[in-house]
């Protein structure tokens, strides 16, 4: 939807890129400013699509959903980090700086490879159930009961969509590289919640008993205060704090 | 260039790819899974209202079974499904559901005890009985008999989604991200796997398989309009359909969604129908219960659709700057509800809208929503014409869905056609078949061709603006291949198309950066979804009789008699400007549940002689076995379990349900 | 999973909390002892006396106090040594976080680099402070802390110690809360904004209390300047005081 008709007293933003293409040993990072007329209900999705369209085909930044599903299209917005395709420009002033979220490695202009800082996250936290009787999984009888709030409270840890919002608002995380960060530390807490994996109190320990995961935490809310999907981070990262203080 | 070698290649990360990956490595064989982006942004993600399968736990959801939910998926394609598909399908959803549940889905549960419901805008109680309490409960969706969509939240597709994924990483099956598939390694009817392109590098590779499974979704993205990700492109048919071999079935089928958010088009979940919501118009009154007194706004989503469109254009519609559209009302549900069950929805309308849906109305119209059509394949998922080549998901036509897809069942499919596509590609890789014989040469060869047509868009200094003519496809294909189609409109649209296919070859870059480079992925996909296009417009030009949601407003009516069939579209020149189409027949006399009226949209219809020949056989044959349980009965009518593998066979226990 | 995991990190994080809440309720007493000069020379004098353990045992034992002094420096250290791991390890990080404090503009990471700088600050003051304490813990009285403050100079370092310590205990207070407390998910974000202001409230009137007191102590340090060295005695009209 680009051809949005404008306000009477359309403003013109002034939007600044950091821009870097690693691929290309002539590119230095540097400061973009584009022009672009402001629309109704335009978000930065739509006015990063016209600027590539129609001022330089050559602007990275991905985009996936463009509803704010996905978690594809995390940058930093004035110097925090959100979602761009849900940030609305009407929230924003007539200058908006936006660069790539830190942490990460860059793949180009506001492109990183989240995905394979997630997939790291996910293979040395092993997010996933674990359970003996996977192996042998009977489909054909009725299902294991579970208490319908708990499945809703599952859910409610499960939203993460794993934008590395978090990571990018964390002090610590820009300071360690081997931190889990929030997202990593809720993901714990979501399985450690569910009767459905096997894996005891001293087994998440081994995952996140150290300084690169809950105990490298230093309580700085980052995390929570820019979580695009409102997770409780804070409560429970105390929570995981706690359960393994008392694991031992 | 570099050749990466492997048993199963899987080109898509989403909930098909995803379960095809992990049934195939289950099996003992090497997988790579293949994604234009990391595994868990698929659009599977988006799926927000609920997988279809028939559990039969919850209040509404009392007496269902396969039999029911097979009806239901066949009256829902209008008689365009294959009917054993079908079968195959609503057979293995519930065991979908259940190995999901075991995986860690957190399905929402029945609470045992009272709780209050909303219908036809209503408040009642209804109770749920002590047995059911903490199975998988369900909601009520578009053209079903019973309340059958499995939900977690409004975030359903994404709970799926994190689950298969984590699952594969369990099962250390790497998934190559940012890889774009740009052609099909084939020879002499078998297929070796794929040129790919990084998309993060520039970078071509060929990938060489045994089977190679297509699971890349739907090409929602040749509409302007649309709900779909903006990665829905469709270049895993394309890339089909590119090698003249392999045939796309039904393209024209495209689904329209009622509730698209008014303008952006993002999707709110059928769920808010099916929970209670209504759909008002600009006067605010509830107008579906005028064209549709059976189901009102939970008929099938493209009578839902239609009906929507009927009304604008009669005048009825809500003014805004935008243009005209109706409203969505939940209301009525309360903030509990909303803030729990449709708490996406919720972030959608505030964060795109700015608008509380607690309090206030959602503005909506239908918006291009799933392609039902897609890589033509067997009951296995294997391409009939190019051995090795698998689809499943959105991008087969495995034909599960007709002419027109139920709500949910497009997620349940995915699950259970990536069960049944594993295995069978697993079966093809243990089979002589499956060996592989190909030579480095023609890896080359094939690569080669995508580097010169690579290069030759690059360096073409033509004049074309690939980002423009992209946009004028889909202008052309929103505004002439909608929801309401006619010959003039079509012909116009075919023609466009071809116009654009032509100007398409004269594209120039103004970009040359290294790497990614964006602007040469647009060009380069644009070809292929002009082609797509022109299969959508084409085929819906030459079916002169309305179907599901194929709508002729010059042939308003459906044509057993005519179009029983099954439109098949190859592209074997690539100078053509159209598809060849070929027609399969769909044999009434081999089906379970012979055509007839829906239970809701038009009654009026031209009958095939075959059906009444068909209802005698099958009342003769169920006449002969009055005390046959459902499941002889229905093995009597369309035998299907031998279709499906070994494992998936038995039958479903459920709660209440006498074995 | 059998073998024994490393208990190091959680202990270290236990211990670094514990001391920190030590440090506050002490620091938070303190304040309300020291701040009985604002009451008069009298109750100070009997508070000082209270902890040399005079109305126990009936005569003063200023060694208590050196005792004192010597576990809260104890407390420090180990609180310090275990919040180093913590801090920027090179400049490299020091630069990546300030960068990032500054993009960010976000008050609770800002209040961390607060509390690191004072943590810095106290490492040099507490200790100067705790220092004489436990050197010259009979030293301690409504003249003879005057004169320190006043005739000594020790204001010097009394009035940044006085800030550094109540932002530092402040915010640590706030933070050991949102570290350790079971705050249901629902309420966090009221429950948080309640500790914010319950903390700055905190700060506030502890920074208010503390500059009250050592603004009495500075005007009879200065009053009792050429009388420097003479201690204070219960009940006896004072020189500096009576030739008003």
């Amino acid at each position: 939807m680009n051809r949005i008709p404008l306000r009477p007293a359309a403003r013109t933003l002034q939007i600044q890129v950091l821009r870097h293409n690693p691929h290309d040993p002539a590119s230095e990072p540097h400061l973009q400013t584009f022009e672009v007329e402001e629309a109704d209900t335009m978000t930065l999705f739509i006015a990063l699509s016209e600027i590539r369209e129609r001022q330089d085909p050559s602007l990275q930044f991905d985009f996936v959903c463009r509803a704010g599903i996905c978690g594809s299209c995390g940058i930093i917005i004035n110097g925090r980090p959100g979602l761009a395709c849900r940030t609305l420009t009407k929230d924003l002033p007539d200058r908006i700086t936006l660069a790539p979220l830190p942490a990460f490695e860059l793949i180009g202009d506001l492109s990183v490879n989240t995905g394979k800082w997630m997939r790291g996250m996910s293979e040395r936290l092993e997010t996933w159930v674990h359970s003996r009787n996977l192996e042998n999984l009977d489909i054909d009888t009725v299902e294991q009961a579970m208490e319908p709030e708990l499945a809703e409270q599952l859910y409610e840890l499960e939203r993460c969509i794993e934008c590395g919002c978090c990571v990018a608002a964390c002090g610590t995380a820009q300071m360690r590289q081997d931190f889990v960060g929030a997202v990593g530390l809720n993901q714990i807490t979501r399985f450690q919640l569910d009767p459905r994996d096997e894996r005891t109190d001293a087994e998440f320990y081994e995952l996140v008993g150290d300084e690169s995961g809950v105990f490298g935490c230093m309580t700085l809310l980052g995390c929570e205060d820019m979580c695009p999907k409102e997770l409780p981070l804070a409560t429970q990262i105390a929570f995981l704090r706690r359960r393994m203080v008392c694991s031992g | 260039m570099q050749i990466i070698y492997t048993d199963v290649l899987v080109i898509g990360g989403g909930l098909a790819g995803q379960r095809a990956a992990i049934g195939a490595k289950r099996r003992g064989h090497d997988v790579i899974v293949l994604s234009l982006v990391p595994a868990k942004r698929s659009h599977s993600a988006a799926a927000q209202g609920g997988m279809q399968a028939s559990l039969g736990n919850c209040f509404g959801a009392s007496g269902d079974n396969e039999d029911i939910h097979f009806a239901d998926t066949v009256r829902g394609s209008d008689w365009g499904a294959d009917q054993e598909v079908v079968r195959m399908f609503t057979h293995t959803a519930p065991k979908a559901i259940r190995e999901l549940a075991a995986w860690g889905v957190p399905w929402n549960r029945v609470a045992r005890g009272d709780r209050e419901i909303t219908v036809d805008g209503k408040k009642h109680i209804i109770s749920e009985p002590d047995a059911a309490h903490g199975l998988i409960t369900s909601r009520n969706f578009g053209g079903t008999q019973k309340w059958r969509a499995c939900y977690v939240s409004d975030g359903t597709g994404h709970a799926m989604l994190y689950t298969m994924s984590n699952q594969a990483i369990a099962a250390n099956i790497p998934v190559h991200e940012r890889m774009e598939a740009l052609a099909l390694i084939h020879s002499d009817g078998r297929c070796h796997g794929a040129i790919v392109r990084n998309l993060a590098t520039g970078e071509l590779l060929a990938y060489v398989a045994r089977a190679t499974c297509m699971a890349t979704g739907g090409f929602g993205r040749i509409y302007r309009v649309s709900t779909n990700a903006i990665i829905n492109e469709g270049m895993g048919a394309a890339i089909a359909l590119e090698t003249g071999v392999a045939t796309l079935g039904n393209m024209e089928a495209i689904q329209f969604h009622p509730t698209g958010i008014f303008p952006a088009g993002i999707l709110v979940t059928e769920g808010c129908r099916g929970d209670g919501g209504l759909l008002l118009d600009g006067r605010q009154h509830r107008f579906m219960p005028d064209y549709e007194p059976e189901k009102k706004e939970l008929a099938s989503r493209d009578v839902v659709s239609r009906r929507m469109e009927e009304h604008i254009a009669a005048g009825h519609g809500a003014h805004s700057r935008f243009g005209e559209h109706l409203w969505l009302d939940i209301r009525l549900l309360g903030a509990d509800h909303i803030n729990n069950k449709l708490r996406e929805v919720k972030e959608i309308c505030q964060y795109f809208l700015g608008i509380d849906p607690v309090s206030e109305l959602i503005p909506v119209r239908p918006a291009q929503h799933y392609s039902m059509g897609g890589v033509r394949t067997d009951h296995r998922g294997e391409s009939p014409q190019l051995r090795g080549l698998f689809a499943a998901g959105e991008a087969a036509c495995w034909d599960m869905h007709g002419f027109n897809r139920l709500g949910g069942n497009s997620v349940a499919e995915t699950v259970v056609a990536g069960m049944i596509v594993g295995d069978a590609m697993a079966d093809f890789c243990d089979s002589q078949a499956g060996k592989l014989i190909l030579s480095t040469a023609l890896v080359d060869e094939f690569g080669q061709k995508q580097q010169r047509l690579l290069a030759g868009i690059a360096n073409g200094n033509g004049s074309e603006s690939a980002f423009e003519l992209t946009r004028l496809m889909q202008e052309t294909m929103t505004a002439n291949v909608g929801i309401f189609r006619h010959r003039d409109r079509l012909e116009q649209a075919v023609s466009t198309l071809q116009e654009l296919q032509q100007r398409a070859r004269n594209i120039g870059l103004r970009s040359a950066a290294p790497g990614a480079n964006p602007e040469l992925v647009t060009a380069y996909r644009l070809q292929r979804m002009l082609k797509l296009a022109q299969c959508v417009a084409y085929g819906a030009l030459q079916r002169t009789e309305s179907r599901g949601a194929h709508y002729r407003a010059d042939f308003p009516r459906r044509d057993d008699l005519n179009w029983m069939r099954r439109t098949l579209a190859t592209w074997p020149d690539d100078e053509a400007g159209l598809p060849t189409l070929d027609y399969e027949a769909l044999d009434i006399m081999r089906m379970e549940l012979p055509p007839g009226w829906r239970g809701y949209g038009a009654r009026d219809y031209i009958e095939h002689p075959q059906t009444s020949a068909r209802q005698q056989q099958i009342d003769g044959i169920l006449g002969d076995i009055p005390d046959a349980d459902r499941h002889a009965r229905q093995q009597a009518l369309m035998p299907f379990r031998h279709l499906l593998p070994e494992h998936l066979r038995n039958n479903n226990e459920r709660q209440g349900e006498e074995p | 999973m059998t073998s024994h995991p490393n208990r190091g990190p959680a202990r270290a994080d236990v211990l670094q909390s514990l001391t920190g809440l030590l440090l506050v309720l002490f620091i938070w007493g303190h304040m309300f002892f020291e701040s009985s000069i604002l009451l008069g020379k009298e109750a100070m004098h009997w508070v000082s006396k209270m902890f040399e353990g005079e109305h126990l045992f009936g005569k003063p034992y200023p060694l208590l106090v050196s005792v004192v002094a010597a576990v809260i420096f104890v407390l420090i250290a180990v609180h310090a040594i275990l919040a180093l791991r913590k801090f920027p390890g090179s400049y490299r990080q020091y630069q990546q976080f300030n960068a990032h404090m500054g993009a960010l503009r976000h008050a609770d990471t800002t209040l961390w680099y607060v509390q690191v700088i004072t943590g810095f600050a106290m490492f040099f003051l507490a200790s100067a402070h705790l220092f004489v304490v436990f050197l010259q813990p009979d030293n301690i009285g409504p003249y003879a802390s005057s004169d320190r403050i006043w005739s000594g100079n020790f204001w010097i370092i009394y009035a940044p110690l006085l800030v550094s310590v109540h932002l530092h205990a402040g915010v640590g207070a706030y933070r050991l809360a949102m570290k350790w407390l079971p705050i249901p998910a629902a309420s966090s974000r009221q429950v948080r904004r309640k500790l914010k202001l319950v903390m700055w409230g905190i700060v506030v009137f502890f920074l208010c209390l503390g500059s009250a007191s050592l603004a009495t102590y500075m005007v009879i340090g200065r009053d009792h300047a050429p009388y420097a060295g003479e201690r204070y005695v219960p009940g006896k009209s004072q020189a500096p005081t009576g030739e008003h």
